[in-house]
């Protein structure tokens, strides 16, 4: 187990630049998620650390050794691909010994740890069958294993669940984390679903256009979003995002919807003006008391436990509200809307964000 | 399918059979009239009209060919050029396709185009070059001056760039993170990958070689060293022409191949059609 440092790292592809100076550190045991949409470079980066792209500037630490100039083998490092990529002529055991008897290892010695990695992943029965007779889940497995018997210094996963049908998905979510928990190793894994990064990741790396928005914990980026990008990307159902004239007095400050209704809160904004206010569903609470504005219902997702309620204000702009499992609204009725001030977003034009206490 | 159209079909599939047969009729008559007249008399095979059958069956012209002719020892050359022409395009077709599909170094591009440009060039056009290079190497008459102008099959190196260019990157990279060298990655994992389209090519190559006629009738002249497809043209004498003799030569230099084809059907089907689908 080794931690892994990035330091000013870039790539490019030609004249396109698709990784821009970006420097970051797993530490040791970490399990850390790069998540982002497609073309962030979340991928790349993940290769670049791989070897199976070079670095063209920067340093790559893995375990305090340099190894940006390092073939793929020598970094110490071993990759889940998206596909699996498990070499279809050789049963699960030889799928799982290739990496070991390239390096010249016994014979014996390959014998203990596939069967180490096979009773670590229940999956002993399966050592002599070809990947071809093996399920989705079954292949993901085995792939984990072909990574577990070479007992490197990080696991690096490329989207290793976007194969698998939905209740497998979850279901292998859970068996990678207990995973991690029990092998404590440094896990580096990308992927575009936020749920994936939010139930695995110590740490999240939210990556758009090929740099870093915000490293944080599930929970940070999820409550205190660095940016536009990130409060839109980060949850689902999305943030809601409404324009907003705010006008400030010290610490306070009162935000004048689309709409014309005003509301006030405690925020630090470095001056009044246009502003994005963002505020995520569950801070909306639908009520039949007083509220912050009204808005006409357009689409009522019943979800059970609660109840998404698209609403539509006088403006025009849509605001997505939460209200109990049993909700009684229907399509058209008004609702009056109650938004938790203390879970207030501020964006500047520049995509900065600030946050009400 | 309503009833009129089920015998539409049955028309239509009915008229597509009866030419099928036809054409199989016309294609596969000659080789019939031979087999026949090989086990026919010498006086029976010039008779002006036809007879399907012989009138009295005889070996003689096989017992011939095979103790009075030098067939044996065609036979050990041919094989042994077949084999040697198969084993050595093969194997560096494949290291060719290999390089070409998954290594990128200069002027990859250029020897690609260069492969595909040879593939243009008929064999009959550098008939003369190769005579001249092999003669001057002091090898006519031997087995690698029949082997070694055949080596080039551009279509061998095609087929598997190809087949190499449609395994998807990620088990090469999964063989490079799990520290396999380059030739690790082929032997270990792209051939047996592929082992369909080398076994298919390997039995074309093979049937490509041991047909082989124009170059191996001018790079020898010793008769012991000739391969069987240019020995057969031996069985005549000072006499004429035996048409029955002949014919049985011809069927026992035809008899092995004849054998890879109905042994290797399916594999020989799909080779062909691989280059057919090349050579357009």
């Amino acid at each position: 187990m080794a931690d892994i440092a990035l330091q000013n790292v870039s790539k490019s592809f030609g004249a396109v630049e698709v990784i821009k100076d970006i420097s970051f550190q797993v530490k040791q045991g970490e399990f850390v998620v790069f998540l982002g949409p497609s073309g962030s470079g979340k991928s790349t980066l993940l290769r670049m650390i791989a070897g199976l792209e070079s670095i063209d500037r920067g340093k790559l630490l893995i375990g305090g050794r340099e190894c940006q100039a390092l073939a793929p083998g020598q970094r110490d490092v071993a990759m889940v691909f998206q596909n699996y990529a498990l070499y279809p002529h050789m049963t699960v055991r030889d799928n799982m010994a290739f990496g070991l008897r390239n390096i010249g290892m016994k014979e014996k010695d390959i014998a203990a740890r596939v069967a180490d990695a096979a009773r670590i992943l229940e999956m002993d029965a399966l050592l002599d069958r070809r990947p071809s007779q093996l399920s989705g889940g079954q292949r993901q497995r085995v792939a984990i294993g072909r990574a577990i018997v070479k007992e490197p210094a990080a696991f690096l996963f490329d989207e290793p669940l976007s194969n698998l049908d939905a209740a497998l998905r979850v279901r292998t979510r859970v068996e990678l984390a207990q995973l991690h928990q029990r092998i404590a190793a440094t896990m580096i894994y990308v992927t575009h679903d936020q749920t994936e990064a939010m139930t695995l990741a110590d740490r999240i790396v939210i990556l758009n256009d090929c740099r870093i928005e915000q490293i944080g914990t599930p929970l940070e980026v999820y409550t205190y979003p660095a940016s536009r990008f990130v409060a839109g990307f980060v949850g689902s159902p999305g943030m809601n995002f409404l324009d907003a004239e705010i006008s400030t007095s010290g610490k306070e400050a009162v935000a004048t919807l689309g709409d014309g209704s005003r509301m006030a809160m405690t925020i630090s904004v470095p001056d009044g003006g246009a502003y994005e206010l963002g505020i995520r569903p569950e801070a909306v609470q639908v009520t039949t008391g007083r509220g912050d504005t009204t808005g006409e219902a357009t689409v009522v997702e019943n979800l059970g436990d609660r109840t998404l309620v698209h609403t539509r204000l006088n403006d025009g702009t849509s605001v997505i509200a939460l209200d109990g499992g049993r909700s009684q609204i229907a399509p058209g009725d008004t609702v009056t809307l109650r938004f938790d001030t203390s879970q207030l977003h501020l964006f500047d034009s520049a995509g900065r964000a600030y946050h009400a206490d | 399918m309503t009833p009129a159209a089920t015998r539409r079909t049955n028309i239509a599939g009915a008229i597509i059979t009866v030419i099928t047969v036809i054409a199989a009729v016309i294609w596969a008559f000659p080789i019939y009239w031979g087999i026949v007249s090989s086990f026919k008399l010498e006086d029976e095979v010039v008779r002006p009209y036809i007879e399907l059958w012989p009138e009295h069956p005889t070996l003689r012209h096989y017992w011939f060919a095979l103790t009075q002719t030098q067939i044996g020892s065609w036979y050990m050359n041919s094989v042994a050029t077949a084999l040697g022409v198969t084993v050595l395009t093969v194997s560096t077709s494949l290291l060719v396709g290999y390089a070409i599909s998954q290594l990128r170094f200069p002027g990859r591009r250029a020897l690609w185009y260069l492969i595909l440009a040879s593939f243009m060039v008929p064999t009959q056009v550098l008939i003369i070059n190769h005579f001249v290079l092999i003669a001057n190497m002091g090898l006519l008459n031997t087995w690698a001056g029949i082997i070694l102008p055949q080596l080039i099959h551009p279509v061998v190196i095609i087929v598997y760039k190809q087949f190499f260019d449609q395994v998807p990157k990620e088990f090469r990279e999964a063989a490079v993170m799990d520290n396999a060298s380059e030739l690790g990655i082929l032997t270990k994992i792209y051939i047996p990958m592929n082992w369909g389209v080398t076994t298919a090519l390997s039995i074309v190559t093979f049937i490509w070689a041991w047909n082989a006629f124009l170059w191996p009738f001018l790079a020898v002249t010793r008769t012991e060293m000739m391969t069987i497809t240019v020995g057969i043209t031996q069985v005549s004498d000072a006499f004429g022409v035996y048409y029955a003799r002949q014919l049985a030569s011809a069927v026992l230099a035809g008899f092995p191949v004849a054998l890879a084809y109905l042994l290797f059907q399916r594999r020989v089907t799909q080779a062909i059609t691989l280059s057919a689908g090349i050579k357009g």
